[in-house]
């Protein structure tokens, strides 16, 4: 008996990277998952085929976190085929290394919009489920870069503290529905958007991270899943940063 | 200190708790103290003193049951007489669920009421029998009588389950030394603060109406100074109030009713509302302009659209009066009212047609019938039978049956804030095409009553807007099962963002903007000396201030203030005490018999 048998979770981003280790983790222990993505055609039916080995309803979408009616219409499949959304992690988003002084307003924009924009048409299109059976699970997927002074890309770390403050109004207006929503805030990874950190930046970080290592998906995903289950029923509106104490 | 620390943090994380019933917009409701209970209803019980048998307030406290009781010998005491307050309120409920074929009277409960003949209080029975209720009285003086009270025993009994706490004023009018009536004007024993202060300005009129329910004498016209005297002692006891209506007699006849609208044009004051049978505006439009230009509201009666109707109501054809005034009062958009008291056999086939007028005309936002009262000047030998008269649950049936289906019975609910069997109404909300759906189509009031209120448009109050929130999200999740959920959903977003702008509105911009988005029908069932119930005038929220100071609810000061409960010959009571009179020292004891 999984930590999530028989609930249903959709994860935005899940066909690469930390999105993927989630939708496998979510699996694992015992949840149907539908993830979407947009271009990663290969990797999306990899892990669709990963996610179905596990003994679980499985579903990927091709579709943008900024197509709010594909949303709709991915929300409205997955309720009427799994009869429930129990989880969402809104995790999509995407990396950029650029100085504020040469950024161009397409590049700010795109990195809000991915974000945070796809987190709310996300939610908004998944929401309706959760008030209706007054019960659900919203994880958000932040960074250490939004809760603390980093040295990461401006638009970046604004879009990630966005995201923390998406979480708890949030947590405040639909608690009393029952849905829970809270933010997961990871360190430098060894894979993924901080898996190419140059070497000077990287043991910078590591001086300053107590446990002296970068973390792994599969530990951030571990956690996800705790976070998104029925036996996590208090938090709300909580950041929870893994990050190994830096 | 601890318990408002608390409660302010459990505002602050938005949990959710009971709402207290604050019935009116007008004024922070922090500043309006809760009645620290539930009242419930009447129930007899006993002095814990002397061990007479007393007739106790039944409230619910901390989730327990007390009966507060005022012994005339003893004084006030209270005990608490069940331990789980949702359990009795639930065996009373099903208390009022008759087996079928059952054959004779249901006994529900108790209260007092009055004696059709000698108009002494007495106690009651009151039945379900054949699907109503009815009141069966035995005085000992006058013998036994019955009087129906409600067409719809469900509809009665489930209007309970509505009850919520009322709020006080900021200071009392009268102190507690009898009970209730006799003390009227109110005492800290009245369950609710004036939403309404009615404020009968003059006691002439040009109509002499056989419905009348007021005992005109033709020989006061109020003065400034007095009025202006009453309008200060309002604003100390309540701090503001949402509207203030001036009635009479026939308030246009006051000589300097423009003066009283002036003295009464106050922030604290969000409406000044006339209550007029119409027949000066439809002729004096200077009049008209002036009442539009300082912002006046009018409610018009309105109680028909025949020559018979208007004859057996009002004593003489108002067709052409009536209709000159609807033109006035639309070709100046003065913000309108329409009451319409609806008498079985005598006007009850046209309640649909008024309907579909007050839906048609942006001005009207409000409608208000009012099933006669059979007490007063006219309204004490108005024809009828007490058995057989128009209750709530039957105009509603009648709203339904009149409007091909765009009102429905489960359209209304009972109003919280006064006591649930006064009250009936429905909001209806504007729709982006200017058309209009009630709100019961997709608000489930057991849940958010808080959108009830004693007040004719939503009101821009913060629980009003937790309120939105709460039927935002709720139609949001349900927009599969809610017929024209999209449109609904955008006249709450247009609601929204009106009522909560991004700045302070003050509280007659908020009335102002409340009022454009949704519109209102209020039944309102006014007592005679046959369904009078002492319960229900507890609660009661319309008030009519005096010029002494009291302030008396609106039913009792009818029965037994005005003296003409039974039409004009009735003799006041030796413990009334009529108006345009101080009140002398040594009030007499009220006599109740039984």
């Amino acid at each position: 008996m999984g930590l999530l048998s028989g609930r249903t979770a959709i994860v935005t981003g899940g066909s690469r990277g930390l999105g993927r280790a989630i939708c496998l983790h979510l699996a694992r222990e015992g949840a149907n998952v539908a993830f979407n993505y947009s271009r990663a055609d290969a990797e999306a039916a990899e892990v669709l085929t990963a996610l179905r080995a596990l003994g679980v309803q499985a579903w990927a979408f091709k579709v943008s976190v900024l197509d709010k009616k594909g949303l709709q219409d991915l929300a409205r499949t997955v309720e009427t085929e799994a009869g429930a959304i129990d989880i969402l992690v809104n995790n999509a988003g995407i990396g950029q290394v650029v100085p504020l002084a040469l950024m161009e307003e397409e590049d700010w924009d795109r990195m809000m919009n991915v974000h945070v924009k796809g987190a709310f048409l996300t939610t908004q299109a998944v929401m309706r489920a959760m008030i209706h059976q007054k019960r659900g699970r919203i994880l958000n997927i932040s960074s250490l870069a939004g809760v603390k002074m980093m040295q990461a890309p401006v638009h970046y770390s604004a879009a990630k503290a966005a995201i923390r403050g998406f979480t708890e109004a949030l947590a405040k207006e639909i608690g009393r529905y029952g849905v829970t929503v809270n933010c997961l805030a990871p360190g430098v990874l060894n894979e993924g958007v901080s898996g190419n950190l140059p070497p000077a930046k990287k043991d910078d970080y590591l001086r300053h991270c107590a446990l002296g290592r970068v973390g792994t998906f599969e530990e951030v995903a571990e956690v996800a899943a705790f976070l998104v289950s029925d036996r996590n029923s208090y938090m709300n509106g909580a950041t929870v940063v893994l990050d190994g104490a830096v | 200190m601890l318990t408002g620390t608390f409660a302010y943090l459990i505002r602050l994380r938005g949990e959710r708790k009971q709402t207290p019933m604050e019935c009116t917009s007008c004024g922070p409701t922090a500043v309006r103290k809760d009645k620290p209970h539930t009242f419930f209803m009447h129930e007899m019980s006993t002095c814990p003193g002397c061990q007479v048998a007393v007739e106790a307030r039944a409230v619910l406290r901390d989730n327990a049951v007390f009966h507060l009781i005022h012994c005339t010998t003893c004084g006030p005491s209270e005990l608490r007489v069940a331990t789980d307050a949702k359990a009795y309120v639930d065996a009373f409920l099903a208390r009022g669920e008759v087996p079928d074929g059952l054959v004779g009277d249901h006994l529900l409960k108790h209260t007092t009421s009055t004696c059709p003949g000698c108009l002494s209080l007495i106690p009651v029975d009151v039945v379900i029998r054949a699907g109503k209720v009815f009141f069966v009285k035995r005085c000992p003086g006058c013998g036994p009588s019955e009087a129906l009270v409600s067409e719809d025993a469900r509809y009665y009994v489930g209007a309970y389950a509505f009850a919520r706490a009322g709020t006080e004023p900021l200071q009392f009018t009268g102190e507690v030394k009898h009970g209730c009536p006799t003390d009227c004007g109110t005492c800290d024993d009245h369950e609710q603060h004036t939403c309404l202060p009615i404020i009968e300005i003059t006691d002439h009129c040009n109509l002499e109406c056989p419905i009348c329910i007021v005992n005109n004498q033709y020989a006061n016209h109020i003065s400034n100074q007095a009025f202006a005297g009453i309008i200060d002692a309002m604003i100390r006891n309540e701090g503001q109030c949402e509207s203030v209506a001036l009635s009479g007699g026939e308030p246009t006849s006051h000589p300097r009713l423009l003066e009283l609208v002036d003295i009464a044009n106050r922030d604290e004051i969000g409406r000044v509302v006339i209550i007029t049978n119409g027949l000066r505006l439809g002729r004096d439009r200077a009049f008209a302009e002036a009442l539009k230009q300082k912002g006046v509201y009018v409610s018009l009666q309105f109680d028909g659209f025949t020559a018979d109707t208007h004859e057996k109501i009002r004593g003489r054809d108002l067709c052409d009066e009536k209709a000159a005034a609807l033109k006035m009062l639309k070709e100046l958009q003065i913000p309108t009212q329409l009451i319409f008291v609806a008498a079985r056999g005598v006007n009850e086939h046209q309640i649909g047609q008024v309907v579909e007028l007050f839906l048609a005309e942006d001005h009207i936002l409000s409608l208000n019938f009012q099933p006669a009262a059979f007490t007063g000047l006219g309204g004490g030998t108005f024809p009828h039978d007490p058995m057989d008269r128009l209750t709530i649950p039957g105009v509603i049936k009648a709203i339904a049956a009149q409007t091909d289906g765009r009102l429905r019975e489960s359209d209304f609910s009972p109003l919280p804030c006064s006591h649930p069997q006064c009250v009936s109404l429905t909001y209806l909300l504007r729709l982006p095409d200017g058309s209009h759906l009630p709100f019961g189509r997709f608000v489930d009031f057991t849940k958010h009553g808080t959108l009830l209120r004693s007040s004719a448009t939503l009101g821009a109050s913060p629980e009003i807007h937790d309120a939105m929130n709460d039927v935002i999200h709720d139609v949001f999740a349900r927009q599969d099962e809610i017929p024209r959920s999209t449109e609904i959903l955008a006249a709450l977003r247009r609601s929204l963002d009106v009522m909560f702008p991004q700045r302070a509105l003050s509280p007659r911009e908020a009335i102002r903007i409340g009022e454009q988005q949704a519109k209102s029908i209020f039944l309102h069932h006014y007592m005679d000396r046959h369904d009078f119930d002492l319960e229900r005038l507890r609660k009661c929220c319309h008030h009519y201030p005096q010029v002494d100071g009291r302030v008396m609810p609106a039913c009792g000061f009818n029965m037994f203030h005005r003296g003409a409960a039974k039409g004009p010959s009735t003799p006041l009571a030796a413990w009334g005490k009529p108006p345009w009179e101080a009140v002398e020292p040594g009030v007499k004891k009220l006599p109740v018999v039984g």
